[in-house]
């Protein structure tokens, strides 16, 4: 005994259990994690094979799902390196709970409590195993040990207390995107860790050798032994597989990996199901994130993307990585007896507008967007899904170039109207139109404003004589027949005219350009025109007052982790007001992923619930740097709104400041810009 | 003879409209060519038509008669007329280009190793060759014209596209009526139609409608739909709407159009208090005609509308409905 | 049961119009070629009909100069089964008799039990060439035609007459339909049909040379005087009305 009274008065303190306790014990050894001493030899028997008996329960249990990730497909292309994203990802997601704290502050709290608990019980978990055998390492009353008991026994209040806020969450608020089961498996695990750490702070209580602590002892373990086998039946599989998943999910965010040889048409059975899907798929935690922050789910369709997740996840359970039965067809859709979490369904597979949420909220580092592409490549590149509107877009896209179905002599004749001039190598931007630029009347206006703002900031720039879709809607509906020929014909038209930077008013164009276009080319550098007039922000019109609420486009914010720049522009035009629902959680307009081509929604428009929020916070401007949202909002705001705020794009929103028909005031004034005039 | 034929359609012994315009046709070319017009009816019993045609400015008037011929076929108009002609030996044989025209007459110019030039919109001849007329007609949906000639010898056959001329420039005169008789045997029609049907109509069909009117949200209120729907009445056209008025639910959503809704291509498309968003346009860009009514005369519908009015609904629509009741009675 | 599509390649639709140096026909340059929408859907018929017969086998054919392969290859990834081209490099100095020829020529030797091909063509328009091969062929036909099935051992077709008028016609096999289009939904082209298409058949044959001088000609081509344009109707309710009737009558007519 080495640190007198001053601990134990602490302790007491700490603990007012401690204090009846100390008058019936020697004070000396309460507040000191109690030994059991040494075992007997039946006892140390027990214990041996109770340790094999849970390692052996828990590998039969591990085995086939261990089997089943390792037996599908190598992922195509998977490269370890560069290792210091994926350090930092591990790192911040897992060691510091990043963003299961971020997304969910409370909860998320909760959690990293208990796995910071869990970590801080890892040395004592071996010191007790160990102690069973009398060959325990750190002993309570050597310096070191009694402090990391101590520091132990904070993380056992903590976690004791975090599991039980948890499970009142989970059994009695029940937020509902834990589903509308209630998991009796969550609450004997939670049970289980209670009592861990019950048993732990127990032994503070009691003197060294008592009965007391034998017996606490024994619960503890035993506890744990329970705990063990449960692990891979249960979601807690996490607690095994998710810093691994996160450590290795692929890099790039919404990534679609390259098909691979002639067989190879997207996930459209078992067997094109990779790896890196297999092992996300068994590290869902049903944490219902996914869910919660998703468009679909919140506008009463059938997609939920935790479904989505967990179908594969029950697919290969019941079929195994090398069936040949189709991961989606039309006759699973969910009904009471089939119920959606049992089979993907592909009507819920069509639903996805790619927003991406599900993908950024994910703890555990499950990659849904390359899952749900890849489930509608599978039905697409083969032919299998038919849908009116889709074939018309496949279609329009086949035949025009463009996914409105227009003659391209509609944009020949607004370039015309316009007076663009066209790229010929001189300028310094090509200025891509996109679809909505080229075709749509609002597309236009904005385009229109834009090039207003690049020739007052004197930068010269050009338009291509032709252009095509990205093949962004082909892409993310899983066709990669028309991506594919209309990317290839795309790096083709820009190397002919010699395109070295390019801007555009459409985020989903600059992602497509820029990353998916990457499997079959170099494009040109290209930016998103927020991008660019942030960097010019000083040189723009400072307008004064009018409250505009920014709403941040999925594939600008969470695609490109653009947040700031279209801010700044807002900044210069209004006040900024922020949206309920803002930057990477901001929530979609609805159209992506190719739905704005799709026909009517089932339930609730999506561009409903957003034009809702954003007229709600009471600004008399929405300002919007995707002529998607731009276009969904046009119909939602006035049909949720009797007085409809403005809706303007942020180029709009600098160029009506703008001097009228003013030539070019910078100091690069290029004969080409003047010749625009 | 030499001189023109010009070959009438009927059914049920009620005449195709466009028949006449053909005849004008025919009538008009005979002068250049300085050569004689006939025609022809064929039927069962087409001799009541044919004597209709004895006032017109023909040389003859043929009554086509066969009992095979009461119901269309090809086999059956292809055999029986291929004997007329080769009895007559007309320079120059007109039809209407009409869906039964297109069905029988390519093969009937066959059987005299001629092709038929087909969907002509205008005839033309140049004074130093006379008697070779240019036929013009439109390639590429219309965007470009082209001039043709027949290489005699062999009858020429042309078909007029509707509207090309006016059945009201049909000259009046007399007309000798010639009843024609041709050979024909069960055995040679090979193919046995049914009786033309219409569709059961319970369900709208946007898509089949020939005219549309369509209305959106420059209607204003629900209370304001009757306006519109009357001239539909008018027209006896479908009545649609804009993604807007359907969302309201002031008409049902299959009266949709645009990229959400129904895609159509009518003939005419009247889009009223339509501004033309893009997802109502790529819905009807393929119409025929658009006649556009739009308070805001920068409204992008104009873009595309063939006839735009700039101006207040209110007052414009009832004034064309009246306008209309009174040319169609 | 053997179905034989008709096909031409044509330039596409949005395809940019200059007139050739000799004024009869327009720049081929900077065309691209395209399948003809309306044997778009007389394939479609056909591959329909295949997988509603199961045992059928669909062979398409198209003439022309070696650039309609690629239209060709289309139709095999979309699921015909077989491919033949027939090179013919003057193919457009040939009327529609001469072209009909040609493909009687090849199609007779396949005798297939059905010949479908679209109405008309989107570049010439002249809306014959199916009736022209099938009297050439000695066998029955139908036009416009916006369903098929068989019965018994013939067939039972939908055609299209005027003014939202239809007709069932029943007629023996074999037999040549002009199809319709807009009857059947198209299908969008697939990767898997793409590679499947590489595997398959697709054999040229040279066109025999022109029996017969062409009977009718083009003699020039030339940009329409009216560009669609919209005209702007002005005045009084009264007179907009006024002038809206006459186009209606006269232009447009639909009163």
């Amino acid at each position: 005994m080495i640190a007198g009274g001053l601990p134990s008065t602490a302790t007491t303190r700490f603990f007012p259990g401690a204090f009846l306790l100390s008058n019936q014990q020697n004070i000396g050894t309460y507040g000191t994690l109690a030994e059991p001493g040494p075992l007997s030899a039946p006892e140390k028997i027990v214990l041996g094979l109770g340790i094999l008996l849970a390692a052996a329960l828990f590998l039969w249990r591990f085995r086939p799902i261990l089997r089943n990730i390792l037996r599908s497909k190598k992922d195509p292309g998977f490269k370890l390196s560069p290792l210091g994203p994926r350090i930092w990802d591990f790192f911040w997601e897992v060691l510091c709970q990043g963003k299961v704290i971020r997304q969910r502050p409370l909860p998320g709290l909760a959690h990293a409590f208990v796995f910071w608990g869990f970590l801080a019980f890892a040395l004592v978990t071996l010191n007790h195993v160990a102690t069973g055998f009398g060959i325990g390492f750190l002993s309570p009353y050597s310096l070191i040990g009694r402090f990391y008991f101590y520091f132990a026994a904070i993380w056992a209040v903590l976690v004791a207390v975090s599991i039980t806020g948890l499970f009142i969450r989970r059994f009695f608020v029940r937020p509902v995107w834990l589903g509308r089961k209630v998991s009796y498996e969550s609450g004997v695990i939670a049970l289980l860790i209670f009592l861990l750490m019950v048993t732990y702070l127990g032994a503070f209580f009691v003197a060294s050798g008592s009965t007391e602590v034998r017996l606490l002892w024994w619960a503890h373990i035993l506890t744990l032994l329970a705990f063990l086998p449960l692990i891979p039946h249960t979601k807690h599989l996490h607690l095994v597989l998710s810093p691994v998943t996160v450590f290795l999910k692929n890099d790039g965010y919404s990534k679609i990996p390259p098909l691979t040889g002639d067989e190879d048409f997207g996930l459209v059975t078992g067997k094109d199901v990779t790896q890196l899907i297999s092992l996300q798929t068994y590290s869902c935690v049903e944490c219902g994130r996914c869910t919660e922050h998703c468009p679909a789910a919140n506008t009463g369709k059938l997609l939920n993307p935790k479904e989505i997740v967990l179908g594969i996840r029950t697919y290969l359970n019941e079929f195994g990585p090398a069936s040949e039965v189709p991961l989606l067809t039309e006759s699973r859709i969910a009904s009471p007896d089939n119920p959606p979490e049992r089979y993907l369904s592909m009507e819920a597979a069509f639903e996805c507008t790619t927003c991406g949420s599900c993908e950024f909220q994910c703890p555990v580092g499950i990659q849904h967007l390359p899952v749900i592409v890849g489930l509608r490549r599978g039905v697409t590149n083969t032919g299998v899904w038919e849908d009116t509107y889709g074939t018309k877009l496949f279609l329009a896209l086949e035949k025009n170039g463009n996914a409105l179905g227009l003659s391209s002599t509609e944009r020949d004749k607004f370039l015309q109207r316009q007076a663009f001039p066209i790229f010929d190598g001189t300028q310094e931007y090509c200025l891509w139109l996109g679809c909505m630029g080229g075709y749509d009347p609002k597309g236009r206006e904005i385009i229109a404003d834009f090039a207003r703002v690049m020739q007052y900031l004197g930068t010269s720039f050009g338009v291509l004589k032709k252009e095509k879709c990205t093949g962004d809607p082909a892409r993310r509906l899983g066709n990669d027949l028309v991506f594919q020929t209309l990317a290839e014909s795309g790096l083709k038209n820009f190397e002919t005219a010699k395109v070295k930077k390019i801007v555009a008013i459409c985020p989903h164009c600059v992602r497509t350009i820029a990353t998916d276009w990457r499997e079959f080319g170099i494009a040109p550098e290209i930016e998103h025109h927020s991008e660019f007039m942030a960097r010019y922000k000083d040189r723009l019109p400072k307008q004064q007052g009018e409250k505009i609420v920014y709403h941040d486009p999925c594939y600008l914010g969470r695609y490109q982790d653009v947040y700031e720049e279209p801010r700044a522009v807002v900044e210069q035009a209004g006040t900024l007001v922020e949206a309920p629902r803002s930057r990477e959680r901001s929530f979609c307009c609805g159209a992506g992923g190719g739905l704005a081509f799709l026909g009517e929604e089932k339930g609730e428009r999506v561009s409903h619930v957003r034009a809702r929020e954003l007229a709600g916070t009471g600004a008399q401007v929405v300002g919007t740097a995707c002529p998607f949202c731009n276009t969904m909002f046009r119909d939602a705001l006035t049909a949720v709104s009797e007085a409809p705020p403005q809706l303007l794009d942020i180029a709009q929103l600098t160029a009506r400041a703008l001097p009228a028909s003013q030539p070019s005031q910078g100091p690069h004034h290029s004969p080409v810009t003047g010749g625009a005039q | 003879m030499s001189g023109v034929l010009v070959v009438m359609e009927q059914r049920s012994g009620a005449w195709n409209r466009m028949s006449f315009e053909a005849l004008a046709a025919g009538q008009q070319l005979a002068a250049k060519l300085g050569a004689e017009c006939s025609a022809a009816v064929v039927g069962s019993d087409p001799g009541a038509l044919a004597t209709e045609l004895s006032s017109k400015k023909l040389k003859k008037a043929f009554a086509v008669q066969h009992a095979l011929l009461g119901i269309y076929t090809s086999d059956g108009y292809v055999a029986a007329l291929e004997q007329l002609i080769k009895e007559e030996n007309p320079d120059f044989v007109l039809l209407p280009h009409t869906y039964q025209v297109r069905d029988y007459a390519p093969a009937l110019a066959t059987r005299f190793q001629q092709v038929l030039i087909s969907d002509v919109i205008g005839i033309r001849t140049e004074d130093d060759r006379a008697d070779s007329p240019i036929f013009v007609r439109q390639l590429l949906q219309g965007k470009l014209n082209a001039d043709y000639r027949h290489i005699p010898p062999g009858p020429c056959f042309v078909s007029i596209q509707a509207g090309t001329f006016r059945a009201d420039a049909v000259e009046d005169g007399t007309a000798a009526t010639e009843t024609f008789s041709p050979r024909l045997s069960p055995d040679q029609i090979r193919n046995k139609p049914g009786e033309p049907f219409r569709e059961s109509s319970h369900t709208v069909d946007l898509t089949a409608a020939p005219v549309i009117v369509s209305v959106g949200r420059g209607i204003g209120e629900e209370g304001n739909l009757p306006i519109v729907e009357e001239l539909a009445k008018a027209l006896g056209a479908e009545l649609a709407a804009s993604r807007p008025i359907c969302d309201n639910g002031w008409l049902p959503m299959e009266r949709q159009v645009g990229s959400s809704g129904q895609t159509v291509s009518p003939k005419l498309y009247v889009a009223i208090g339509i501004s033309g968003a893009i997802q109502h346009l790529v819905g009807m860009k393929g119409s025929k005609a658009v006649l556009a009514i739009n308070k805001d005369e920068n409204a992008p519908i104009f873009e595309i509308a063939d006839y735009g009015v700039a101006g207040d609904l209110f007052e414009i629509v009832p004034e064309l409905t009246k306008a209309i009741q009174t040319a169609k009675s | 049961m053997k179905i034989v599509v008709a096909i031409k390649q044509v330039p596409e639709r949005d395809a940019p119009i200059h007139i050739a140096a000799d004024g009869r026909w327009i720049e081929e340059g900077d065309l691209n070629y395209t399948i003809n929408e309306p044997d778009a859907y007389a394939l479609e018929e056909a591959l329909q009909l295949k997988e509603k017969q199961g045992d059928a086998e669909v062979v398409v054919v198209s003439a022309g100069p070696e650039r309609v392969q690629s239209t060709l290859r289309e139709a095999l990834a979309k699921g015909a089964d077989r491919a033949i081209h027939i090179e013919c490099d003057d193919l457009s100095t040939r009327d529609t008799l001469g072209v009909a020829q040609v493909l009687a020529e090849t199609i007779k030797a396949e005798s297939p039990d059905l010949i479908l091909t679209g109405l008309q063509s989107d570049d010439l328009g002249l809306g014959q060439t199916g009736v022209v091969l099938a009297e050439l062929l000695g066998i029955p036909h139908a036009t416009i035609i916006l369903q098929v099935e068989f019965s018994g051992a013939g067939l039972k077709v939908k055609r299209e007459l005027e003014d939202g008028w239809f007709q069932h016609v029943e007629m023996p096999l074999p037999a040549l339909l002009t199809i319709q289009s807009g009857g059947n939904k198209l299908r969008y082209a697939t990767l898997m049909g793409i590679k499947k298409a590489k595997t398959k058949e697709l054999k040229t044959v040279l066109a025999a040379e022109a029996s017969a001088a062409a009977t009718i000609s083009m003699e020039r081509v030339y940009l329409p005087e009216k560009q669609k344009k919209t005209e702007m109707l002005t005045g009084s309710p009264q007179e907009i009305a006024a002038k809206i009737v006459e186009k209606l009558k006269f232009e447009v007519r639909v009163i």
